[in-house]
């Protein structure tokens, strides 16, 4: 694909540069990267064992979606915030303080996306997330997390036209301390700008079943 | 990474609904031809609205820019037939004697095997064929479900026949090619459920609806909700067996409408929808405020995607929600797909307050129908391989 497929560099969003992984679980990280283009869906409890969710258009998790180039829009109402992300349609419900009486604290049931109560600091927003199910990926270089993920955001209106956005993420499981990521949300100002659909999963059908199909490829 | 975007949400004064106020009218649930106000619907369907004499603005919760507050979680599980039985004629209500009786039967079919009974007052929402879809494995009983009694005699209110205007000649010759019994000849499917193959032919099974066999060679064979390519989500809002649950969110720009199958987020402030180029799986919706209505405009479908297979160059579908209580929204719908149907036809079905949350509906992630019916499909057809190569002589092959 010459240089279609390939990426801008950058110098990373992670502060300190590096994610503090234990080291049995740096050994996971490194045969997640190395197997992220191995699909092998199996209707078992290995259907997640390889490759980048991602891949399989999968819901990106948090705060995944954030950082991937698709634009997502953030919808205040009167007890919540929902952020509605065009990649694969994924959707996560911020429950305000204003609900918390009939909102569980904890979620009823694990989730892609997460289970999130925000509530305001002044004016940074702040999201506190469990309650994620241990498959989603925060890139392509394998880097994962367990269901023990807890991520605390902080989004801050620095201007009209962007904000500045950090996430702080524990896993005892995974991660020898909490790490944290930052990096500015640049705010989407063309005229009539909406999301639209990229529903990818149509395109991978073939990718994720085509070894059950009666003409597999390979 | 380098860009993140951001999209400007609704404007940063959070709408908040001061309370919600008692309200000072009764839902009523007694038909009154009288009292009914057809404004708000625009038809000759008779509302349920209350009548502008009885019915003070006050009563009805208002977020801070004026409108009828829409927020909450909603049921839409109902028993009614979407067409109206025979036996009703013009007749748009019950009585609430039958509202009752018609309930409780409708709930009490649920727990019984349909067997092919198709008198369920001709409730086409329950597969009389559909032997396997006990709702209790899915979820909850209906009645367990918020599922509340509805006075109509039919979803359907316009034509005022309660019927289903009948197809054009062109979408009744369309819906002719796309059966194909050819398989069907070389397969003796002997009335069997789980499917059949025959050495050198492909598994096959009886698509069930009368339209012939379907295949599972390839994933899309499967169709696009199995493949959670499009699991659902409308518009229109229309109930199945289950998964009859939603979430309603306004702002000053923007209306959210959640289902258990997705979502849809619709400019209500002026901003024009996407060009005809794009076509969505949820079609491009565009509302607007009329009084105390909320208008929702969807066209821009997705080929093999529309309601009911409808064509998606010419389908609209327009959407009314009124708040006629607490604990009701009276969602009304208008299919106009004139290359489909002879003439537009409508539907009014009650949203029902429900208390939440809505689960994740992680579809593509947990699709297991996908690898089982394939895989088994494969294993099928193996099978009968087997068998031919055995009665051959040939040995059987490992693979």
């Amino acid at each position: 694909m010459g240089a279609y497929d390939q990426w801008p560099g950058g110098q990373g969003i992670v502060e300190g540069g590096e994610i503090p992984y234990k080291p049995e679980a740096l050994a996971q990280k490194k045969a997640n990267a190395a197997k992220r283009m191995v699909v092998n869906v199996t209707s078992d409890d290995h259907r997640h064992d390889t490759g980048d969710p991602e891949l399989k258009c999968y819901m990106p998790g948090v705060p995944r979606a954030n950082y991937m180039p698709f634009p997502f829009q953030i919808v205040q109402g009167p007890d919540r915030i929902l952020m509605a992300y065009e990649y694969a349609r994924s959707l996560r419900t911020i429950y305000m303080q204003a609900n918390e009486k009939s909102i569980p604290q904890k979620s009823p049931a694990d989730t892609w996306m997460g289970w999130s109560h925000g509530h305001f600091e002044g004016d940074t927003l702040v999201i506190d997330s469990t309650g994620f199910v241990p498959y989603t990926w925060f890139d392509r270089a394998g880097d994962y997390h367990s269901d023990a993920l807890h991520v605390v955001e902080r989004y801050t209106q620095v201007s009209p036209y962007h904000i500045m956005y950090e996430a702080t993420i524990e896993d005892p499981n995974v991660f020898t301390r909490p790490w944290k990521m930052s990096f500015p949300l640049y705010r989407r100002m063309e005229k009539n700008i909406q999301l639209v659909d990229f529903n990818c999963t149509e395109f991978v059908l073939d990718l994720v079943y085509g070894q059950y199909s009666k003409y597999p490829k390979k | 990474m380098s860009n993140r975007n951001w999209i400007q949400s609704a404007a940063l004064g959070v709408v908040l609904a001061a309370g919600l106020l008692a309200p000072s009218f009764a839902a009523a649930q007694t038909p009154s031809s009288t009292s009914a106000k057809a404004a708000a619907t625009g038809s000759g369907a008779k509302s349920r609205t209350p009548s502008a004499a009885t019915a003070k603005t006050s009563a009805i919760p208002r977020t801070a820019d004026g409108h009828p507050d829409l927020h909450g979680y909603y049921n839409f599980l109902t028993v009614t037939p979407v067409q109206r039985p025979a036996k009703y004629g013009n007749r748009e209500f019950l009585t609430p004697q039958e509202t009752k009786e018609v309930f409780q039967k409708g709930l009490q079919s649920a727990f019984e095997p349909r067997d092919g009974d198709e008198e369920h007052y001709g409730n086409e929402l329950f597969n009389p064929n559909s032997v396997d879809y006990d709702p209790t494995t899915f979820g909850l009983s209906p009645w367990q479900n918020g599922i509340k009694p509805n006075p109509r005699t039919s979803l359907v209110v316009d034509p005022p026949d309660g019927k289903i205007p009948p197809l054009t000649a062109e979408a009744k010759a369309a819906k002719a090619h796309t059966v194909a019994p050819a398989a069907a000849e070389s397969v003796d499917l002997a009335g069997s459920r789980a499917g059949t193959a025959v050495e050198g032919q492909s598994y096959v099974a009886d698509d069930h609806n009368g339209g012939g066999v379907v295949h599972a060679d390839v994933p899309l064979d499967l169709g696009y909700g199995t493949t959670c390519v499009s699991p659902g989500g409308g518009p229109p809002i229309f109930p199945g067996e289950y998964n009859a649950d939603m979430y309603i969110m306004q702002t000053a720009s923007d209306v959210v409408i959640q289902g258990v199958n997705g979502f849809r987020v619709i400019p209500i402030d002026g901003r024009p929808g996407l060009p005809a180029s794009f076509r969505e799986w949820h079609g491009n919706g565009v509302g607007h405020w009329e009084g105390d209505t909320l208008v929702v405009e969807t066209t821009n479908f997705h080929p093999g995607n529309t309601f009911r297979g409808a064509n998606p160059k010419t389908l609209k579908i327009t959407e009314r929600f009124t708040r006629i209580s607490p604990e009701t929204i009276e969602y009304k719908f208008t299919v106009d797909d004139p290359s489909t149907w002879t003439k537009p036809w409508s539907v009014i079905l009650p949203l029902s307050a429900e208390n939440g949350p809505l689960f994740e509906f992680a579809c593509t992630e947990d699709d297991y129908d996908a690898v089982n019916i394939l895989a088994g499909a494969r294993a099928f057809e193996k099978k009968a391989k087997d068998k031919a190569n055995e009665k051959a002589g040939v040995p059987i092959s490992q693979k």
